[in-house]
Parts: structure tokens; sequence; C-alpha cells
């Protein structure tokens, strides 16, 4: 399967033809297809997100349709809750620790990968990656009979360790990708010009891996905060991230509160995106 | 990237230390010792006289219960794949290929917020709309479309609706990197030799894209098969996948033993496609970059 | 800019989080240097009402500070905490949970009455031997139904299996929940030659199908409300507690008998807080508190002493003889056999 890039200028010439046998009608007729089909997927996933938000104003106490009124009782009812309010703190306790120590485990560990000369990188790499090749629920599950065994209870670290785990491979494939597209040359240069390794390092590399590693920071902190399968093991009681806390609400409630908390998500959502968007210029890098 | 000849490892490879650390003690040590505990008879801090057993293991294949939860945990699992691949393709491709700023800002969005919403809201989402009183089928029934509700939750097919729906974005974001990294000029270029605009994406892309789709599709699996909340309530408890089976096995029966087996069956399995991933991998492309 | 972003959501988090402690500010706030006592507890209305009254009244009476674990199941955990340090120093659960915790030596099997006076006042059935710890409510489980669906004239249990509530049917996921698990001996009385025979239990299983389950009482009350569900196994609790709200909904107390479904109350051998856990377990049981609990969340005291309101005497189990008709469950030999009916009801029921 070989792929080549010509630069030649028989290309550019061609492609200048192509542009001038400008779009014929067939292409017109598939880009509209194109267009219907992502538009219907968008909708796919955003509809259910919509009709959360009415169930979120439904007064009824449990599943109907349609609707009887619009009222902010499941609002109240989420935010005076001291479990909820309680497990979203500790959710978002929990994501800040895990994003810190996943990116700062798997930034140095991607750049030892890609430059540190290490035997044996693409099996290093690999397994690097496995914890998320691998269904997160064994994780949380050995986890919990190691904790178990070891007579530690189920302590705050434990879960952070958890999660740490099944983000830092997050982290360290963003930071890759950015690496291997990193044009050495620029550090070539500055050490040309004088500067130290160390000092190329801190304001030559790591200023421009800077996005890739945020990147990956990003995906750690959305994947802690929504992560299920390690928590449902490790959290403890008075403990609970709000994925735990608000299954366990089901057991009791199918009501509306669900919908409360999940508007509150979206906004948490739209204004940690927009704001990082804005900052970082994210969006050129949040690939996986 | 520069090629290294065999050089030996400078200093930037103790980097790799702390990660080393956090591997061998938060994930090597666990499996094993949750391998160890499949193997013995009860939970050695509490019972200090626990002996070795095969019972775990050999009660999965006396009972073909057990091995009918496993294909029914990997049947969800591919199918829950092969749509994801099939909704997350296109969307990625636009997002890989839109021009404009504002219009990538939205399409990452769009993508973005369902996924930091959570899985319990977006499985909530999904029986508020495919219960038998859910908003389809009161829907239908008021339009006198039909007379019984139909039941699109308590089955397989509503449970790979709803995954489908929480993974999908996990799909998109890793296809679009691999397709924003291929060049578009190939795809012009075929088109330049007389390709339909189909053909050229055929040819020329979706093998580009290759391992993107392998990488992509690993992942969206090892969720899949992982997955306890959806299947648990979209399934209506009727349909046994093997983390709730284990979780039950933890939880209602207090047998960690036969957990671990379960576990160590799943492990295996998910290893056996991680093998089977990187062999592909491999065949797909004189592959430089690390995905 | 991300600072003032990041400022301002967390200017509303603070100021939701700070409305929601406000509006929770029970009468007694505890000091960091009072004992607390870790204690389990279900959610929905006995969780509100523990929360709103009973646990800060507890609190500021015995001066300490009470921990209440909602996420159930709870045996698990308890579990895998470590045997010196247990989580729980109070468990309340059903009587299932309970006797295979004794079973494990996570709970004391029995409560010593010199340290709890008040379980002198309670009814037989609350400290019998198919009791473990004791029992401070009893419900009684038999069939919930809609009255505007037409179902009248509901009395046996056997009607469950009548073809018309197909697509209506509720039952529970039996692996992990109690009342499943005593509906499935009840199919053995009613089908077999009683209790234990498990072949006629399963048999009558089978035919039950199709059948919608759930794993919480909580999740099938919300089923009945909204319609989902038709007729259904449930404990009385489950639709008395919506009195008042006009619901269409009314409780059936089969011919063949109601199943007893307890709220039972343990102490941990481990815990550290014995003297407070067993004022606990005695305060649960004084006839005020049993009297609002029961009235609150239409539970049958445990305590013959406890005079209810009129409208609560009625339906609930307030005399001896209304209490002797509690069919108990032998949950050790249950418990015994747990795993082979665990796998043979999860076959039945797979989709």
């Amino acid at each position: 399967m070989s792929t080549s890039t010509s630069h030649s200028p028989s290309l550019a010439a061609a492609r200048q033809v192509a542009s001038a046998r400008t779009a014929a009608a067939p292409r017109h007729y598939g880009r509209y297809i194109y267009l219907t089909i992502n538009i219907a997927i968008l909708v796919f996933l955003l509809a259910p997100i919509a009709i959360v938000v009415v169930f979120a104003l439904n007064p009824t106490p449990f599943i109907q349709f349609p609707p009887v009124g619009v009222s902010l009782r499941w609002f109240e009812k989420f935010f005076a809750s001291r479990d909820f309010m309680h497990a979203l703190w500790f959710s978002l306790e929990v994501a800040v620790l895990t994003t810190v120590s996943a990116t700062a485990l798997g930034a140095s560990a991607a750049l030892a990968l890609a430059r540190g000369n290490l035997p044996g990188t693409r099996l290093i790499v690999a397994t690097m990656l496995s914890p998320l090749m691998l269904p997160a629920i064994l994780t949380g599950l050995a986890l919990f009979q190691t904790y178990v065994l070891l007579d530690v209870g189920r302590p705050t670290w434990g879960l952070v360790a958890g999660h740490t785990l099944v983000t830092l491979p997050y982290v360290v494939r963003t930071t890759l990708a950015v690496l291997h597209n990193f044009d050495t040359r620029l550090e070539e240069a500055a050490q040309n010009l004088g500067a130290s390794p160390l000092r190329t390092f801190f304001e030559v590399t790591l200023p421009l891996i800077k996005p890739g590693v945020l990147a990956g920071a990003i995906f750690a902190f959305i994947v802690s905060f929504d992560q299920f399968p390690v928590s449902l093991f490790l959290v403890s009681p008075g403990n609970e991230t709000l994925p735990v806390t608000l299954f366990n609400y089901l057991k009791f409630d199918l009501d509306g509160t669900i919908g409360a908390a999940s508007v509150v998500s979206i906004v948490l959502a739209f204004v940690v995106v927009i704001g990082l968007d804005r900052t970082v210029g994210l969006r050129s890098y949040v690939k996986l | 990237m520069s090629t290294a000849a065999a050089q030996r490892p400078n200093g930037l490879a103790l980097f790799i230390l702390p990660s080393v650390l956090l591997f061998a003690l938060f994930f090597f040590l666990p499996i094993g010792l949750m391998a160890t505990m499949s193997v013995l008879t009860g939970n050695p801090v509490v019972m200090p006289k626990v002996a070795f057993t095969t019972r775990h293991y050999a009660r999965m294949f006396d009972d073909p219960f057990y091995l009918e939860v496993i294909w029914t945990t990997i049947r969800i699992g591919l199918v829950t794949t092969l749509v994801a691949l099939a909704i997350g393709y296109p969307l990625a491709h636009w997002m890989a290929r839109i021009k404009s700023r504002t219009g990538h800002a939205l399409l990452l969005m769009a993508v973005l917020a369902p996924m930091l919403t959570g899985i319990v809201v977006r499985t909530f989402a999904w029986m508020t709309l495919l219960s038998d009183k859910g908003v389809i089928n009161e829907t239908l029934l008021s339009l006198g479309l039909i007379s019984q509700p139909l039941k699109l939750m308590y089955t397989e097919t509503g449970i790979v609706v709803g995954l489908v729906h929480i993974y999908v974005p996990f799909m998109v974001l890793t296809l679009t990197g691999v397709i924003g990294r291929i060049d578009e000029r190939l795809e012009q270029a075929a088109e330049n030799l007389g390709a339909s605009p189909l053909r050229a994406f055929i040819e020329v892309t979706l093998p580009l894209s290759l391992p993107g789709i392998l990488a992509g599709s690993l992942l969206v699996f090892a969720l899949a098969i992982s997955a306890y909340v959806t299947p648990i309530l979209l399934g209506g408890f009727q349909i046994m996948t093997l983390p709730i089976l284990i979780y039950q096995q933890i939880s209602a029966n207090f047998n960690v033993g036969f957990a671990a087996a379960l576990g160590i069956v799943l492990l295996m399995i998910s290893l056996l496609l991680v093998i089977a991933y990187n062999r592909a991998l491999g065949l797909v492309s004189g592959q430089r970059e690390l995905q | 800019m991300m600072g003032s972003s990041r400022l301002s959501r967390r200017r509303f988090l603070t100021a939701s989080a700070s409305l929601g402690i406000g509006t929770m500010a029970a009468p007694y706030v505890a000091r960091a240097d009072d004992p607390t006592l870790r204690i389990t507890g279900w959610g929905g209305k006995w969780g509100e009402i523990m929360k709103a009254e009973i646990g800060p009244a507890f609190e500021s009476e015995f001066k300490c500070k009470l921990q209440i674990d909602s996420a159930f199941p709870y045996l698990p955990k308890l579990q895998a905490s470590s045997r010196s340090a247990p989580i729980y120093d109070v468990m309340h659960t059903n009587s299932n949970e309970q006797w295979a915790a004794a079973e494990m030596g996570l709970v004391e099997p029995k409560i010593d009455p010199k340290l709890v006076p008040n379980l002198a006042d309670v009814y037989p059935y609350a400290i019998s031997d198919k009791i473990v710890g004791v029992s401070i409510f009893t419900s009684a489980i038999g069939l919930g139904m809609r009255t505007d669906k037409g179902y009248s004239g509901v009395t046996s249990w056997k009607e469950l299996w009548d073809a018309k509530y197909n697509g209506v049917r509720g039952g529970y996921v039996i692996p992990v929940n109690s009342l499943g698990q005593a509906f499935l001996m009840m199919c053995g009385t009613l089908f077999g030659k009683g209790q234990l025979d498990l072949d006629a239990a399963y048999a009558a299983l089978e035919k039950l199908k199709p059948i919608k389950i759930v794993d919480f009482t909580g999740a099938m009350e919300k089923m009945l409300l909204s319609g989902e569900v038709g007729l259904c196994v449930i404990h009385d609790s489950g639709i008395y507690r919506y009195d008042g709200q006009n619901q269409p909904t009314d409780f059936v107390s089969p011919s063949e008998g109601v199943l007893s479904l307890e709220q039972v109350l343990t102490i941990t051998p481990g815990s550290k807080m014995k003297e407070l856990a067993n004022a606990y377990v005695n305060y649960m049981l004084r006839p005020e508190v049993q009297k609002r609990l029961a009235e609150t969340v239409w539970y049958s005291p445990a305590n013959r002493k406890v005079k209810l309101d009129a409208k609560y005497d009625a339906k609930l189990l307030t005399t001896p003889e209304k209490v002797s008709k509690l069919i108990q469950v032998d949950w050790k030999w249950y418990n015994e056999r747990k795993d082979e009916i665990d796998q043979r009801v999860n076959r039945i029921f797979r989709a």
C-alpha cells in the first residue's frame, strides 16, 4: 500500500485545469447527500440531549411524554441535594487531580518515547496505550480486588490512580502525535544559535508541543469526569463521583433531576470548551 | 521525523520512569492479583486457609449460559463498533475537511458536548426516548401510526443504539485526526485523472484512513464491551453482558474469585483483539507514525 | 478569556452550592470534633425525611454527626472495607443482605437487649430466629396495580400469570433484590410443595414472561406511576406512600398471603462507636420516631406501642393478628443456594 505525495509542477498545472472544469452537476448532487447525511448524524447526536432538557423542565416525577409544563423544581432538587453537590465537587476534584497526574506522567512518557532512544519503543507504546484498549471495568475490578487484598479500603488516591491509568493513554497519544510532526530543525537552529539543550527544551520544544499536551489534558479531564466502570468499584460512601451518584439515584427516582444534572453538565461543557478554545486554539489539536 | 540509528538511551529516557511505576503498581500488579484470585477458593486476607482451584473457570464452561454471556458481550461490541464507524466516518470527514473556523468549532462542540453530559445522563435520555411511555412511542401512538407501543428498549438493538450514541464521539475524534493528515491533493489528483468523487474517496481516502479506522474501532470496541450503565438500563436488566455479570457476582453473590475469572476471560479476549489490531496495522501501512 | 470564564463558572458553582447548603441547614450544626456515626439508609422518601428531621434530631440529642450512605448495595462495600475499620457502624438493609453479612461475620447476629431497651416492646417477628439484628419496620409484599386500566378484582398471586398483563407485568432482578427473592419462594408455595420447592418456582417463573424487571422498588414505583407497568410485585409502602396524590394505583393483599419485607438494623463488630450505634438502634425503635417514619413512608412499625393515626392504622399492619399473617422467608436457606438460584434465574429471564 504505497502512497506518494508528488510536488511536481504537472500536478499544479493539472489542478488549475481541474478547477477550470468547475463542479459538474453530479458533484453537487454528491455534496448534497454528504451534507444531508452529516446533518442527520448531528441530529442523532444532539437530539437526545435536547430531549433531556425537556424532561428537566417537565414537573412530572417519572418518564412521561408529552410534557405537562415548565418547572424548575428538578433544578432546585439537584442544587439542594447535598449528595449531588458533593458528588459534583468530588468529580471535579478527582478530574483535576487525574488531569494533572495524567498530563505530567503522559507527556513525560511521550517525550521519553519519542526522543529518549529507548529499546523496544513500540512495545512500550503499545503497553502504555493498553488501558485504552482493555475494558475499563477490568481495571476497576483489578484495582478493587488489590485494594481489598491490601486492606487499604477505598481511598481517594486509589480512585485517582485508577482514573490516571485510563486517561494517561490519551495524553501519550496526543503528545506523541505532536512530537512526530515536530520539525526538529527548529531545535537544531536554536542550538546552533547557542542555546543549551535545556534552554532549547524549555523555550522551543515545550511551547511547540503544548497544544498536543493540552489536548491530551482536555481528554483526560473529560474522560475522568464521565468515567464510570472504574469509579463504580472504587468510590466509597460519602466520596462518590457524579456518574455513580446519578446512577444510584435512578434506583429511587426516574425523574427530571437527571435532566437537571445534564443541563448543568452541558453548560459546564460549553464554558470549558469555549474558554479553552479561545485561549489555546485547541480545535486544531483535539484529535485522538 | 529524524531517524535515529541504534543510539543509546539519553537523559530524556528517564522521563518514562514515573509512568512505568504507575503501570507496575496500578496495572500489572492488580491484574496479576486478579489472575491469582481467579484460581483461589477465597480471599486470603480474610480466610487464611485458601487453596488453588480451577473451579471458577470450570464453572464457566460447565454451563453454556456463561459462554452465551461472553458471546452477547462481543456481539454487542462488534455491532456497536460497525455502526459507530458508519456514522462516525462521514462526520469525521466533514470535520477534518471543513474550511471555516467557526464551522469546525461548532462541530467540535457538537461532538464534545454529549461526551461531557455523562454516560448516565445520555442513557437516561435514551430511556426517555425508547421506553413504552417514552417520546417515540407516545408520538407514534398519538399519530395513530401504531396501536401498541413498539418494544424499542429491553432489546439488544436498544442497547446498541445507546452505545453507538455514547461512543461515536470517540470514533469521530480518532478518525478526524487521521483524515486531516491525508493530503487533499491526493484526492484531487485522482479526480483530475478522471475518477468520480466517490471513487476517489473509495480508492484513495478510505485506504489511507485505514489506520484511523482500526484505531477508532479498537477504542470503541473496548469501550463497548466494558459498558455497564447502558446495557443494564436499556436492556431492562434482561440482557446479560460480561460487565453486568461481573458486577452482579461481586455485589450480589460476593464471589470475588468467580468475578476475577470472568475478568481474566474478558482480558484474554481484549488482548487477542489488540494483537489482531497490531497485525492489521502492520499490514495496512508501512506505518511510521505511532498511532 | 479563559480566566474570566473559569471564574464565572466557579462563582456559579459556589453560589449554587451555598444555596444548596443554606436550604439544607439543620438546626444543629455538628462541630468538627463530634463523633461520627456511619450508617446506611435508603434514598427516595425515606432518605428525605431522615435528612430533614430524624437525622438532625438524633444528631442534636446525642451530640454527634450522622453520615448516611444511600448507594445500595451496601454489603459489598462493607465487605471491601477493612474488618478492623468497617465503613459502617450500623447497617440498615433488608433481611437477605443482613443474613449474608452475618454469615461472613460482617455484622453481629444479635442485638443486646440490655443496650437497646426498646427491644422489649417489639413484635415477636422483629427478633425471631428468621431475623439477624432487629427489624425496625416491615412491609407486606403483594401486588400493585393500576386502577384505571380495568384490572378489577385482582385477588390472587396467580393472576400475575394471566396473559392479559403481557407487556405491563412488573417484577425484579432476583439476584439483587429481596422482593424478587421472596417472590421466588412464594412461587414455590403457590405452585409446588412450599417455599423450598425450587423446581416449581423455576417452572412458574418461566411462564411469567414477558415481564419488565427492575433492580429496585423505587424504579418499580415509577414504572407503575407512569403506566409502563400495570400489575407488579411490590410492597404496600411503595403504593401507599403516594397517598394524597390521587395516583391511579392500589395495593392488593393476595389471598395466598403476603410476604414480609423487613427493614433490619445490625451493628458491625469492628465499629468504634458501639455505644452510639446501640443508641441509634434504640432511637429508631422509639414510638415517636417509629410513628413519624411510618406515617411518612407507610412502613409498619415494629414497636407494639406505636399508635398510628386512623388512616395509616387502617392499611398498615399494627396489631399482633395482622402482623402474624406476614410470611417470613428462610433467608439462611436461600443464601446457601443463592449462587445456583441466580445462575438459573439469570437464564430464565434473559430476553
